[in-house]
Order: C-alpha cells, then sequence, then structure tokens
C-alpha cells in the first residue's frame, strides 16, 4: 500500500489522467496535416498516392475480382482493343468510354487498337482476324506474338475459374476456336455470330499475359503461372510491380519500354486504409492524391474544400435486393411486385446517397445501350402495394429476414429505410447482418430469401448483362429467377449482330424482367473520385477501376 | 429505518462517490423501466426526412443518419443492455461460484476428486487465456446473432472469475471450525457446501458482480459495435457508436458521442457500485466506516464547540 508521497511522486492524478486523455483524444480526431504520417508518402509530382480500402490480395483475374486487384489490372496489362473516349455530360474535365452504338463507325462500335492494330469481323459474324501490333515488349523483355493471346485464352479453358464465364460468353467450346494464324496474326472462329466477340476484347477480365514468361516460371509444375501471377505480373501494360505487401501497399512503376505514351506518374503507392473516415482524413490533409470508395456524407463534406475535388459519374453500378423465388413468398411475383412498390427509392437516394445515386428503372445498367427504362412502373405507392399482397393471399402481411452486408457501409441503412418502409405494408423485416465473407457465401448459395447486392456487368452490352443476371443457367443468377421465355430471348439477342433485331429482342426482356420482379430495383450508384484539385485525367471505365496512366497534374 | 437511511446519507456524505455510484445505477435502472413512458419518438422508427439532424429543438441528442431520435435510442438501450449485462454476470457468477465451490472444497485430499479439481482449473486456465474478445466473436459466430447469443457468451468469459474467485474463499473457509461441525454433525458435503460454506464465500462475489456487470455492458457494446452483438435497429449503445462514429469526422459528432457518454457513465457507475460493496462486504472497512459515520456529526459538533470558544477568546 502506497503512501501519500509515494503516490504523488509514481503516478499522475486522476484530473491530470483525464486531461491527457482528452488531449489525446482530440489530437487523434484531428485530421492529418501535410508533413505529418511517416508511413504515406507525400506525392512528389510524378508519385501518385491511393488511400484503398484494400491491397490487391491477388493478381490473377483468374481467381480474384476484389477491388484492389482490378485496380491493379488495368495498369500491369494491356488489352487487344479499347473504347474511344468521349467527354463527361455531367462531369467536367471527366473522360469516360465512349460505349454508345455508332451505325456510322465500323462494327457500329467505336473502338481503338491497343495490342491489336486491326481487326475484321467476317460478314456471318462468326469470326474476327485479328492483326496484332509489332515491336511491342512485356515487363520481362518478351516480345508480343500471337502466342501470348493464344496462351492467354488456352489458360481460360484449363483453370476453369472466371475465364470460364468469359468462354461461355462468346460461345467459346474449345480452346481450338482460337487459332494462330501467323507470328502476328490471329483468329477467334465462333460457331454463332456474336455481338461480344470486339466488346470481350477490351474487358478488364481479359487481359493478355506474356506467354514466353508464364512459360518460364511455371514448367510443367504450374503450366499455367498460377502461383507467379498471383504475385506478380507477367503482361504488355504501362506498369510494373514494384512492390505487394499485402495489407499494408502495393507499389507499381512506370515501364521506359512501354510501346505507347509514357505515363506521367511515375510511381504509384496504393496504400491499404480500411477505413474511409480514415481515407477522407488523409485526403484532407493532403497526405494522399486520392481518397477512394468514401462515403457519400464525406464526398459532401469534401465539395466545400478548395484543395480537393469530387468527381461523380453515372456508372454501371446497380445495386438491388435478391428476392428468392425459390424461398416463398417469394415464389409469387405479386409478392415482389409488392416489395418493389414499397421500396423508397427517393429517400435512399436523397438519405443515404446524398444524390449520388439515381433510381434503378431498368434490370441492367442505365448507361449501357439499349437499357429501357420506360418499363419501370414501381413508384413508391404503399396502397397499391397492400393491393398486391392481397391479391397473392398475403394481405396480412408476413414476417422474412433481410441479409446485408456489413462492409458495406450503406446497406445497413438502407436496410432500415426498407424496414420501416414495408413495416408499413405488414412485412415485418428481421434484419441480418453478415460479415462479409459469410455475406457473399450466402450469396451465392442463394440460402436467404432477401439479400443485398451490388454489382456491375462489366461489358456495355444488353446481352451480357441479362444473360449474367437472369439467364436461368447463368451462375450468377442469384435470385433464382426461371424463364425460359426470357432465355429464349437473351440468346437470341446474342445471336445476331444487327444491332436493330437485338433491341427489339432486349426490349422484350426488360418488359418480362421488370413485370416479374426478379430484384427488389434500389438505386444505380455512381462512380466517385475523391482527389486533390491538382489532379486530372479521371476516365471512367464500365469496369469501375482506375487507371493510373490516366492521370497527370495540372 | 430513519436510523439506515441516516446512516446511508451519512455514509454518502463520508464517501460521495459511494452516492454517485448509486445514483448513476438508479438513473440507469429507471430510464430502463420508464424509457416507454420518456421516450418522444419510436426508437426503431426511420424517418429519413429528419436525417442528421443536430441536437435541439424536438430532438434533444439529434438523429442518425436515417433519422432514428438519438435521445430515444440512448434512453431506450439501458433495457437491452442491462438486460443482458445482468443475466450474463448472473449467469456467469452461478456457473462459475458453483463450479468453484466444488473445486475448492474438493482440492485438497486423494480420490478422483482431486483430479477432477485438478482438471477443472487447468480447462479454466485455457478458457482465461484466450483474449474475452476474440472468445466472445467466436462464440457469437458460431451460435448466431442474437440477444441470446451476447448473455452465454458473457457468462462464458466471466466464469472463470467467479470460479477463481470462489474456490479461493472456499480453500480458506473449508478448515474453520463450523465446516467441520457440519460434517461431523452428519450434513452431507452438499448441505455443508450449500447452507455454511457458499453463504459465507459471497461477499467478494457480489462485489465483482456490479463490477461484471459495467465489463458485461462494455462488452456488449463492444460486440455490437463489430457487428456481432444485438441486430439492428434495436437499440444498444455499442451499435448506437458504430452506426455513428464514421460521421464524426464530417462534423456530425452526437450519432456516437452521446450513446458513448451514456456507455462510459453507465460502467462508470457501476465500477463505484461494486467498489462501494467492496468496502461494505468487508467487515474490517465496514467496521471502519460506519465508525467514522457514526462519529462524524459528534465530530463537528467538537469542531463547531472548539470554534466557538475560538472566538469568545
Amino acid at each position: 500500500m502506497s503512501d501519500l508521497f509515494t503516490r504523488v511522486k509514481l503516478g499522475p492524478s486522476r484530473r491530470q489522467f483525464l486531461q491527457t486523455a482528452a488531449a489525446a483524444g482530440g489530437a487523434a480526431m484531428l485530421p492529418a496535416s501535410p508533413g505529418t504520417g511517416e508511413a504515406f508518402a507525400q506525392g512528389a509530382g510524378d508519385t501518385l498516392v491511393i488511400a484503398a480500402p484494400a491491397t490487391p490480395q491477388g493478381l490473377d483475374i483468374e481467381f480474384d475480382v476484389s477491388i484492389g486487384s482490378i485496380d491493379s489490372l488495368g495498369a500491369l496489362y494491356e488489352y487487344m482493343l479499347a473504347y474511344e473516349k468521349v467527354e463527361d455530360p455531367n462531369a467536367p474535365g471527366v473522360l469516360r468510354e465512349d460505349t454508345s452504338v455508332h451505325a456510322d463507325k465500323p462494327n457500329n462500335m467505336a473502338l481503338k487498337g491497343r495490342l491489336a492494330e486491326a481487326w475484321d469481323v467476317s460478314p456471318d459474324g462468326r469470326s474476327a482476324t485479328f492483326k496484332l501490333r509489332e515491336g511491342v515488349k512485356s515487363n520481362w523483355g518478351n516480345l508480343f506474338t500471337s502466342k501470348d493471346v493464344k496462351w492467354t485464352w488456352d489458360r481460360k479453358f484449363n483453370l476453369k475459374g472466371q475465364g470460364l464465364f468469359q468462354t461461355a460468353v462468346l460461345g467459346l467450346n474449345s480452346p481450338d476456336q482460337i487459332k494462330v494464324e501467323g507470328d502476328y496474326a490471329l483468329s477467334f472462329n465462333l460457331d454463332k455470330p456474336n455481338p461480344l466477340l470486339l466488346k470481350q476484347q477490351c474487358n478488364l477480365a481479359n487481359p493478355i499475359y506474356d506467354a514466353t514468361k508464364c512459360a518460364a516460371v511455371g514448367g510443367s509444375a504450374d503450366p499455367w503461372a498460377v502461383n507467379f501471377l498471383k504475385n506478380d505480373s507477367a503482361g504488355f501494360g504501362p506498369y510494373k510491380l514494384a512492390q505487394l505487401v499485402r495489407g499494408q501497399q502495393a507499389v507499381f512503376e512506370a515501364r521506359d519500354d512501354y510501346w505507347d505514351t509514357k505515363p506521367v506518374m511515375k510511381r504509384v503507392i496504393m496504400r491499404e486504409v480500411p477505413q474511409s473516415a480514415s481515407r477522407f482524413s488523409l485526403l484532407q490533409g493532403g497526405a494522399v492524391d486520392i481518397a477512394q470508395f468514401l462515403q457519400p456524407r464525406e464526398l459532401e463534406a469534401l465539395k466545400s474544400q478548395k484543395t480537393v475535388a469530387v468527381d461523380a459519374v453515372n456508372s454501371s453500378y446497380m445495386i438491388w435486393l435478391e428476392l428468392n423465388a425459390k424461398i416463398a413468398p417469394f415464389d409469387n411475383v405479386d409478392v415482389r411486385r409488392a416489395v418493389n412498390m414499397a421500396i423508397p427509392h427517393d429517400e435512399i437516394i436523397r438519405t443515404i446517397y446524398y444524390g449520388y445515386a439515381d433510381p434503378q428503372t431498368a434490370p441492367m445498367p442505365y448507361i449501357y445501350p439499349m437499357a429501357d427504362k420506360s418499363f419501370f412502373s414501381f413508384n413508391y405507392d404503399l396502397a397499391k402495394a397492400k393491393a398486391l399482397l392481397e391479391k397473392a393471399g398475403a394481405g396480412k402481411g408476413f414476417n422474412t429476414t433481410l441479409s446485408y452486408n456489413a462492409g458495406d457501409p450503406t446497406q445497413e441503412p438502407i436496410a432500415l429505410l426498407i424496414q420501416t418502409s414495408l413495416r408499413q405494408i405488414g412485412i415485418e423485416l428481421t434484419l441480418e447482418k453478415l460479415p462479409a465473407g459469410v455475406f457473399y457465401e450466402n450469396v451465392t448459395k442463394r440460402a436467404k430469401p432477401m439479400i443485398f447486392y451490388l454489382d456491375s456487368p462489366w461489358t456495355p452490352d444488353p446481352g451480357y448483362s441479362t444473360y449474367l443476371y437472369f439467364n436461368s443457367k447463368s451462375y450468377v443468377n442469384y435470385s433464382n429467377y426461371v424463364n425460359t421465355d426470357v432465355d429464349v430471348l437473351i440468346t437470341e439477342g446474342l445471336g445476331t449482330l444487327d444491332n436493330a433485331i437485338r433491341l427489339e429482342k432486349y426490349k422484350k426482356v426488360q418488359k418480362t424482367l421488370m413485370e416479374d420482379a426478379p430484384w427488389g430495383f434500389i438505386a444505380y450508384p455512381k462512380y466517385t473520385l475523391a482527389r486533390k484539385a491538382n489532379l486530372k485525367g479521371f476516365t471512367y471505365y464500365t469496369s469501375n477501376n482506375l487507371r493510373f496512366q490516366d492521370f497527370s497534374r495540372r | 429505518m430513519l436510523a439506515i437511511v441516516s446512516l446511508c446519507a451519512r455514509i454518502a456524505v463520508i464517501r460521495p462517490r459511494f452516492a454517485l455510484g448509486y445514483l448513476i445505477v438508479a438513473i440507469v435502472a429507471v430510464l430502463a423501466i420508464l424509457a416507454p413512458l420518456i421516450a418522444p419518438y419510436s426508437p426503431t422508427e426511420a424517418d429519413s426526412t429528419n436525417f442528421l439532424q443536430s441536437p435541439g429543438g424536438s430532438h434533444l441528442f439529434g438523429t442518425d443518419n436515417v433519422g432514428m431520435d438519438i435521445f430515444s435510442r440512448a434512453i431506450y438501450a439501458p433495457r437491452i443492455d442491462l438486460t443482458i449485462a445482468i443475466l450474463g454476470t448472473v449467469l456467469s457468477a452461478l456457473l462459475g461460484g458453483s463450479i468453484g465451490a466444488l473445486v475448492g472444497y474438493y482440492s485438497s485430499g486423494r480420490g478422483i476428486r482431486v483430479w477432477v479439481s485438478f482438471a477443472v482449473m487447468r480447462a479454466a486456465d485455457v478458457l482465461q487465456a484466450f483474449p474475452v474478445f476474440v472468445f466472445a466473436i467466436a462464440l457469437v459466430a458460431s451460435l448466431g446473432q442474437s440477444i441470446q447469443t451476447v448473455v452465454l457468451a458473457i457468462a462464458f468469459v466471466n466464469a472463470p472469475i467467479y470460479l477463481r474467485l470462489m474456490r479461493s474463499q472456499v480453500l480458506s473457509l473449508r478448515s474453520m471450525r463450523y465446516v467441520e461441525a457440519s460434517t461431523v454433525n452428519g450434513l452431507s458435503d452438499f448441505q455443508t457446501i450449500t447452507r455454511h460454506v457458499i453463504p459465507n464465500a459471497m461477499a467478494p462475489v457480489l462485489a465483482q458482480l456490479s463490477i461484471n456487470v459495467g465489463w458485461g455492458i462494455l462488452l456488449t457494446a463492444a460486440l455490437s459495435f463489430i457487428g456481432a452483438g444485438v441486430r439492428a435497429p434495436t437499440p444498444e449503445w455499442g451499435s448506437m457508436i458504430a452506426m455513428g462514429f464514421q460521421n464524426v469526422v464530417t462534423g456530425q459528432w452526437w450519432p456516437s458521442m452521446f450513446p458513448g457518454a451514456m456507455l462510459a457513465i453507465t460502467v462508470f457507475g457501476f465500477s463505484l457500485v461494486g467498489t462501494s460493496i467492496e468496502v461494505l462486504a468487508d467487515p474490517a472497512k465496514r467496521r471502519q466506516l460506519l465508525n467514522e459515520a457514526r462519529q462524524r456529526p459528534a465530530g463537528r459538533a467538537a469542531a463547531a464547540s472548539k470554534r466557538q470558544s475560538l472566538e469568545q477568546v
């Protein structure tokens, strides 16, 4: 037991402790200021520092499509084709891919050659021949040839990862359908015409690998270089990987031997900062150039600051409720329609998204060709919703569960608004918060009656989008929706290059889908970028990722 | 009765922090009981027309990001937090205390009982070696998210504390003459333990109970903060802090500060109550305190008399 003298000498008083704790707590609340934070590079003119929710967990698109990974792909790899760029009509200074239908352009698309210098699609639409660009080197110094493209697509067949979808959606059944015609010539040969043949060459999911390097590092034990490509890159893109410390940072360096215009940003540091509030503070304090995926209210708070700019563009993102057609009462179309009529879209967009979203009015991204909002009839109307429930024999209401992702801060408040609204028509929701890993497991298992989903189909095509989510055999048809008429229409639309026929087919598809309401349609969240005001060059891609080579400083 | 109240009042004057602790706990208990009568709004209904309103006007503590009234939710929260914490703590005391009593009673001598006691203590070591929070999360993750699961989590993580506490008390009481007399008089071990040993070993357990209720509230809040506690939109301080803390950086401090302050004050109150029970349960400290309380009025009179005589001089 200490005496008074010892207590005074050895320890702070309670008042001193509380004062110190308050000061420490107050200091912790202050935004980071330039010069603080030794762990963050201060961004010299040609160094781009990004605060990201996560570093890449894997660099192989075959197995990893997480946020950090897809941002890396566009820097490390090159693609056969790309869309021309146009100015975004709603966001000054921002460019976006021109994915519109252009009747006056070859193949009705605004495309430009990347690794493919020229291309030719046969009149029947069943084959495409590509003349490849010569003199392109990989980050390992190997020259690009047709063998690299062949190897890339053979890999998809053999590994059966996400590449299996890429081959299936093109109607490719065998690697033999991709033929090497020469060192710099290659052809894709399909059984049926497919309007996605050229579009898929732009898809972020189809980077071209340096086959020579992959064969050298993999050998016979790992012929498809799975282990190597998870942790490093072998590609023809403008950057190479300098460092990857998962959970901390990834560093990319611009290549001096890149075949196209060298990036202005010579070095890119992607730093993992899991909390959006921390990313917000870092950008506010000038410690980073870009803070990714901030919350809408944080974006609003940044608008008043002169050193920061916020870009918000219409995107391919959609957020919706999967209404499981195999779990009662969502096997009843009138119940699904009733839920849709009770979703408070305007409230959600105003309260949760602060206007950084638009109501979802179609079963595909509204920025995609042939998206049609005219079939949307689910304006908020509780009386009509109640009447639909009566018609379905559920007039007394029912109890069910709404599951949401604990890792997405917008989903819980949206769930609360939907819960309050549905309660008014007698549907009592129990909200179930699931950790991210468990959440996605439940989505893919199709185990829940109602569960959120946020996604975007990367290829800007109505056939691609509807096939992905509504074809009864699609792995991503998480709502268990089955309509053979819709299956036929989707397939027919994917079997012709005639845009007039496609438009007619996909109008019918969208009309049927809006009538069947397999989803609770919620919103189209915008793609937002919070950046330093002196940073320019942001380009929006339908794969919702950044490409570091776009950026420069004013 | 009046004498007891008077004595308590005098103890409160000598030890104001005891009074503060009891006052805090009393207020929280009253809020828990009367919340439906006091709360101006429903604690679970969202109102998007009033989201993130600052404190004042018709919303004393402001509203959160879906328009729920923070004051209403903050005063409803003790119903959940106290229920979970008290149930969990009492369960842990019953479970841990009863096992501890048995282990303490049979931990010497020979036979299988000694080995069982040894094994139980080692199992308690293993249980206590786990970080409390990690163990609670694992339990909630395996059993699912519900109030019952959180109660069980609190019960399991705190049971070893009562096990050790009761065991140490029983070890010292076991050799008392009255225990021997009980055995000689023909009472079974069970009767001896329940009638004579446990009642005399309860003092530190009671003190620990109050402190653990405070910890239980904190653990409940922490589990809810990370999404492993009660389901939304159940009003609970931890989940309110979780929903609101991200707003702090953009200047909306109230959704997390008010429930955070109430949580801190409540845990502090229970901690003070626990300290007071610890003092009152110890015979020597209790005697000293009561003597001080009784002497205090006499002391004041003597001091007043001394002042008067000094003035006259």
